[in-house]
């Protein structure tokens, strides 16, 4: 895996994420453009008013997961700096849930590489959300991450 | 200089065996997540094994004690040492695995 740069923020947080710093901290003067992906509380789940979420995460799979997303970015496109954090815990409708911003010298590659973090955050890392509503709870429905289907084996010596 | 301390009966047991005893003790923590973790109850647990399962084995042991687990397989994935890994990788001592409901972050 390729080494991360070292201005790059992967985070997992439990307060308000704060996005004009981390905003600020991904503008570099060198760079043309920047992409910020908001991800945020929606006020109902197919069509049930929603009173909040709770996330929950496997903390240091998903850490390293974020960071293996960073990585790949860096190898597939254009960029300068990456910010990826994800708060947990309780959060009410309309608060920031994932935070994603990418710098790059141009507008495409800061687009590509921030649609394929979020679309690989989603899929990969192990981040699960409850959403509460006035008579209940339920996990939200997700995605089954892609896992090796057997184990390759040696064949046998002949 | 410390005082020999004599040995204990239980431990003179194996002493002169030609074979010293070998432990083939397999300690494997585990985790649950999500609704997993509401249906067995418990976010990690500890377990021996005198041979080395498969991760398979291992949610089937869980299953049987909580067979409302069994209805999540084939909506589960496995991780060993917080990599995604397969169903019939066996395990070592010292693993961490986890059973991961879907994914729903972001």
């Amino acid at each position: 895996m390729a080494k991360l740069p070292h201005d790059d923020i992967y985070q997992l947080v439990r307060e308000p994420i704060d996005m004009a710093a981390l905003a600020r901290h991904v503008r570099a003067p060198e760079d043309g453009a920047m992409v910020i992906f908001d991800g945020f509380v929606r006020n109902q789940s197919h069509n049930r008013p929603t009173l909040y979420l709770d996330y929950e995460a496997y903390e240091s799979m998903a850490l390293a997961k974020m960071r293996e997303i960073g990585a790949q970015l860096h190898e597939k496109y254009r960029i300068h700096r990456v910010s990826v954090v994800h708060r947990l815990g309780r959060l009410e409708v309309g608060e920031t849930s994932v935070f994603i911003a990418v710098s790059a010298p141009h507008r495409a590659a800061a687009f590509d590489a921030c649609r394929f973090a979020i679309d690989t955050l989603k899929r990969t890392v192990p981040i699960w959300k409850k959403e509460y509503f006035e008579d209940g709870a339920v996990w939200a429905d997700g995605e089954l991450p892609p896992a090796p289907a057997a184990t390759p084996r040696a064949k046998p010596a002949s | 200089m410390l005082k020999p301390v004599p040995l204990a009966p239980s431990s003179s047991a194996g002493y002169n065996s030609p074979v010293p005893p070998v432990s083939q003790t397999i300690r494997v923590t585990v985790l649950f997540f999500g609704r997993l973790k509401e249906l067995t109850g418990h976010p990690e647990h500890s377990i021996e094994f005198t041979d080395a399962p498969t991760i398979e084995h291992l949610f089937a042991l869980y299953a049987a004690r909580h067979p409302e687990l069994a209805k999540y397989r084939s909506s589960v994935v496995a991780s060993r040492n917080q990599e995604f890994t397969a169903w019939d990788t066996p395990l070592r001592s010292g693993d961490e695995v986890a059973f991961l409901p879907p994914v729903s972050g972001g």
